[in-house]
C-alpha cells in the first residue's frame, strides 16, 4: 500500500450498546483516507453523535476496533469486556461538540492555551502568540480577554473550535455543531469549518444541514439504524441516492413530495 | 413601661468583648469547618464504600439532631469520653466546627455534581490529563458555584455561634443575657444583642445575592 | 477512656414526655409557619412599597438573627412590653411559629417568582384573566415546587424546638438535661435524645431528598 492511499481511520466492525437493551451500532465498518472530509448525515438515534464519540475516545464499545494513522487506537477485548484507548493516539484527534462545552471560568484566550500548556508542555508566551493569532483569523481577535458568557453563541463555537486547533489535530470530529445556533449565526461557524476544509484538514462531521453537508464533504455516509446504509460522494449521496432509505430520508429532509 | 437604652452605654466594652468572642469564633469555625466540609464533600464522592459511609453517616447524623445537643455532648461527655479537660474555647471550636464541616460539605458536594458530563467530554477532547481535568477545570467551577451557598453557610453558622451562650462561654448573647439580668432591663438589652447580630449578617446575606447576581452570571456558572 | 457506660440509667419515660412536647411544639409551629406564611409572601411581592417594607423586615430579622436570640427576647420583652403571659408553651410556639413563618414565606417567594415567565405568557396567549392565571398556573406550579423546601425547614424547626429548653419548655433537650444532671450519666442521657431527634429528622430528609430528585427527574 502506498502512502497515499494508507487509510487515515480505519473502523472494524464497531458495536456499541447503552445497557443490555439498547443497541446504538450495529457493526459499522468505515475506512477514511488522509484528506477526505467525511458528513455523516441520517435519522435522529442512528448512531451518528455516538460514532463520534467513540472515534474521540468517549464512550466505551462492545466490539470492534479503530486504527488511526496504521497504529492500534481503540480496541475492545471480549475477555475482560474492556475498552482500550491509546491516549497517545487520542490527543491527535480534536472534537467540537454542539454545546460548545468551554470552560466558563477560563476567559477566551485560556480556555484555547490550557490544553497546549499542560498537555504538551507548551511555554505559555508561545501558546498566547498563537492562540491570539488563531482568534485573529477567525475574527476574534477583541475577545481574547472575554468570558465564554460574554460571547453569542456563533462566537462560542468558533472558540471551541480555535481551542481544538491549539493541538494540531490530524483530524477534527464536528457533532452538530450549528444544531444550537440561531439561523443567523450558523454561516460564521460554517466559514470558519470550510476555511479548514481549505487547508486539506481531514475531518469527520455530523451535521442536519444539508447545504453545508453538499458544500464541505467530500464523501458522504448515510448511517441510520446503527449501519452504513449508503457511502459516497456527495453527488451520489445527497443527489441521486441508490438506496430506497437515503432516498426516503433525503426527500423527507429536503421536504420533496412525489 | 419606659424604655431607657441609655443604660447600655455603661456596657459597650462588655458588650464589645462579647462580640469579639462571637466573631473569633465564628472566623475560626469557617476556616476549619470550610476545609472539614470540603474534604468531607470529596469523601462523600469517593469510589470506596466505606469512606463513603463513614462521610454519610456524619454528614447525616448532625444535620439531623439540634445543634443545641450536639454542643452540650461535645461540652459535657467529649472531656469524659477523652479523659482531658477541654477548654470552653477548644469545645465551642469542636462543635462549631464539625457543624460547619457537616453542612459546607453538602455545599461542596452539591457543586462537584454541578459541573457536568459535558466539561469532562471537552477534557478529554482536549487530551487533558487527569490531575489538569480537577485542578483546572472541575476544582475551579465547582469553588466558584459554591461560594453563594458558602457565604450562607457562614451566615448560619455566626447565627449557631451564640448557642454556645448556653453552655457559658461568654460570646456576645452571653454578656447580652448577663447585663439584661444585672440591669433587669432586657427589652433594651435583648433588643440591641439582636440588632448587633442582625446588622453583620444582614449585609452578608446581601452579598450572597450580589454575589449570585453578578459574579455567577458573568461566568453563567 | 476509663469511663463505663451505663445506658439502663437512663429512664426513656422523661425523655419520651420530652419528645411528645417537641412534637406538639413542631406541629403547631408549622401550622403557622406554612399557613401564615404564605399571605406573608405575598405581602413581600406586593408592589406597594409602604405593605412590601414592612413584611420585607419581619422576614430579614428572622432570618438574620440567631434563633436563641429571638427566643430569649420573646420570653422577656413580650411580657414587658404588652403586659402579657401566655404560658410557656405558648410563647413557645408562637416564637417559633413567628420564625418558621418568616422562613417560609421566603420560600414560598422564591417558587412564585421562580415560575417561568413563558408559563404565564402561555396563560395570556390562552386568554385566562390575571386571577385564573394565579390560580391555575402560578400558585399549582409554585406550591409543588415550595414542598421540599417547606418540609426542610419543617424539620429544622423540630431541631430549633431544642432551643425553649432554655427558657424552661419542658422538652426533649429540656428532659435530657434534667436527667444528665440527675443521674450524672451526661453521655448515655445525651447521646439517647440525639438519636431520638436523629430517628425523626432523618427520614423527614430522605423524603425531601426523594423529592427533590422526582422533581429533577421530571422537569428535566
Amino acid at each position: 500500500m502506498t502512502a497515499a492511499s494508507a487509510p487515515l481511520v480505519s473502523i472494524q466492525s464497531l458495536h456499541k450498546s447503552y445497557g443490555p437493551h439498547i443497541q446504538v451500532l450495529k457493526g459499522l465498518d468505515i475506512e477514511m483516507k488522509p484528506g477526505e472530509r467525511v458528513v455523516v448525515i441520517g435519522p435522529s438515534g442512528g448512531g451518528k453523535s455516538t460514532l463520534l464519540r467513540v472515534m474521540m475516545g468517549l464512550e466505551k464499545i462492545d466490539s470492534g476496533a479503530i486504527t488511526f494513522g496504521g497504529k492500534p487506537y481503540i480496541s475492545s477485548s471480549d475477555l475482560a469486556a474492556k475498552t482500550v484507548i491509546d491516549t497517545e493516539v487520542r490527543r491527535s484527534i480534536g472534537m467540537v461538540f454542539q454545546h460548545y462545552t468551554l470552560f466558563p471560568h477560563l476567559s477566551v484566550i485560556q480556555n484555547l492555551v490550557l490544553a497546549p500548556c499542560k498537555v504538551r508542555g507548551e511555554k505559555k508566551a508561545s501558546a498566547l502568540q498563537r492562540a491570539q493569532a488563531l482568534l485573529e483569523r477567525f475574527g476574534l481577535g477583541a475577545k481574547a480577554n472575554a468570558f465564554p458568557a460574554q460571547l453569542s453563541g456563533g462566537q462560542k463555537q468558533r472558540v471551541a473550535i480555535a481551542r481544538a486547533l491549539m493541538l494540531d489535530p490530524k483530524l477534527m470530529l464536528f457533532d452538530e455543531v450549528t444544531s444550537a445556533l440561531d439561523p443567523e449565526l450558523v454561516a460564521e461557524v460554517e466559514q470558519v469549518i470550510l476555511q479548514l476544509a481549505n487547508q486539506n484538514l481531514p475531518m469527520m462531521i455530523v451535521t442536519h444541514d444539508m447545504w453545508f453537508a453538499k458544500n464541505i464533504a467530500s464523501r458522504v455516509i448515510f448511517c441510520a439504524g446503527g449501519v452504513v446504509v449508503e457511502d459516497g460522494p456527495p453527488e451520489q449521496v445527497l443527489g441521486a441516492p441508490r438506496e430506497e432509505r437515503t432516498r426516503e430520508f433525503i426527500d423527507r429532509v429536503f421536504h420533496i413530495k412525489q | 413601661m419606659t424604655l431607657d437604652f441609655s443604660v447600655l452605654l455603661r456596657f459597650q466594652e462588655a458588650l464589645a468583648v462579647g462580640l469579639w468572642t462571637t466573631i473569633k469564633l465564628t472566623l475560626i469555625c469557617v476556616v476549619l469547618g470550610c476545609s472539614l466540609g470540603f474534604l468531607v464533600g470529596l469523601a462523600r464522592t469517593s469510589p470506596s464504600i466505606i469512606v463513603r459511609g463513614i462521610a454519610s453517616v456524619y454528614v447525616e447524623f448532625f444535620r439531623g439532631t439540634p445543634v443545641l445537643i450536639q454542643l452540650f455532648w461535645i461540652f459535657f461527655c467529649l472531656p469524659l469520653v477523652l479523659g482531658v479537660e477541654l477548654s470552653n474555647l477548644a469545645s465551642g471550636v469542636i462543635a462549631l466546627t464539625l457543624y460547619m464541616g457537616a453542612i459546607t460539605s453538602e455545599t461542596f458536594r452539591a457543586s462537584l455534581k454541578s459541573v457536568g458530563r459535558e466539561q469532562l467530554d471537552a477534557c478529554i477532547a482536549l487530551g487533558l490529563p487527569r490531575h489538569v481535568q480537577v485542578v483546572n477545570v472541575i476544582l475551579p467551577q465547582a469553588v466558584l458555584r459554591a461560594v453563594p451557598t458558602l457565604l450562607s453557610n457562614c451566615v448560619s453558622l455566626f447565627k449557631e455561634s451564640a448557642l454556645v451562650s448556653a453552655v457559658g462561654m461568654a460570646d456576645l448573647m452571653f454578656v447580652g443575657q448577663n447585663i439584661s439580668n444585672n440591669t433587669a432591663r432586657p427589652v433594651e438589652v435583648l433588643t440591641i444583642v439582636a440588632l448587633i447580630y442582625f446588622a453583620i449578617a444582614f449585609p452578608l446575606t446581601r452579598a450572597v445575592t450580589l454575589i449570585e447576581g453578578r459574579i455567577l452570571k458573568k461566568l453563567a456558572i | 477512656m476509663n469511663y463505663t457506660f451505663d445506658f439502663n440509667a437512663v429512664s426513656l419515660g422523661p425523655l419520651i414526655e420530652g419528645l411528645i412536647v417537641t412534637l406538639e411544639l413542631t406541629v403547631a409551629a408549622n401550622l403557622i409557619g406554612v399557613i401564615l406564611g404564605f399571605p406573608l409572601a405575598l405581602l413581600l411581592m406586593s408592589r406597594i412599597a409602604v405593605i412590601r417594607w414592612p413584611a420585607t423586615l419581619f422576614v430579614e430579622f428572622f432570618r438574620c438573627t440567631p434563633a436563641i436570640v429571638q427566643i430569649v427576647w420573646f420570653f422577656y420583652c413580650v411580657p414587658m412590653l404588652f403586659n402579657v403571659f401566655l404560658g410557656s408553651m405558648t410563647m413557645g410556639i408562637l416564637a417559633l411559629g413567628l420564625n418558621l413563618m418568616a422562613f417560609n414565606a421566603e420560600a414560598y417567594r422564591a417558587a412564585i417568582q421562580a415560575v417561568p415567565r413563558e408559563q404565564v405568557d402561555a396563560g395570556i396567549a390562552l386568554g385566562l384573566n390575571p386571577f385564573q392565571r394565579v390560580f391555575y398556573i402560578v400558585l399549582p406550579n409554585a406550591l409543588r415546587a415550595s414542598i421540599p423546601v417547606l418540609l426542610t425547614n419543617g424539620i429544622v424547626i423540630f431541631q430549633q424546638s431544642a432551643l425553649v429548653a432554655i427558657v424552661a419548655v419542658q422538652d426533649l433537650m429540656y428532659q435530657a438535661k434534667t436527667l444528665a444532671t440527675e443521674t450524672y450519666r451526661p453521655i448515655e442521657t445525651f447521646t439517647i435524645a440525639a438519636l431520638i431527634y436523629f430517628a425523626v429528622s432523618f427520614p423527614v430528609t430522605q423524603v425531601v431528598g426523594w423529592l427533590e430528585r422526582r422533581r429533577q427527574v421530571l422537569t428535566s
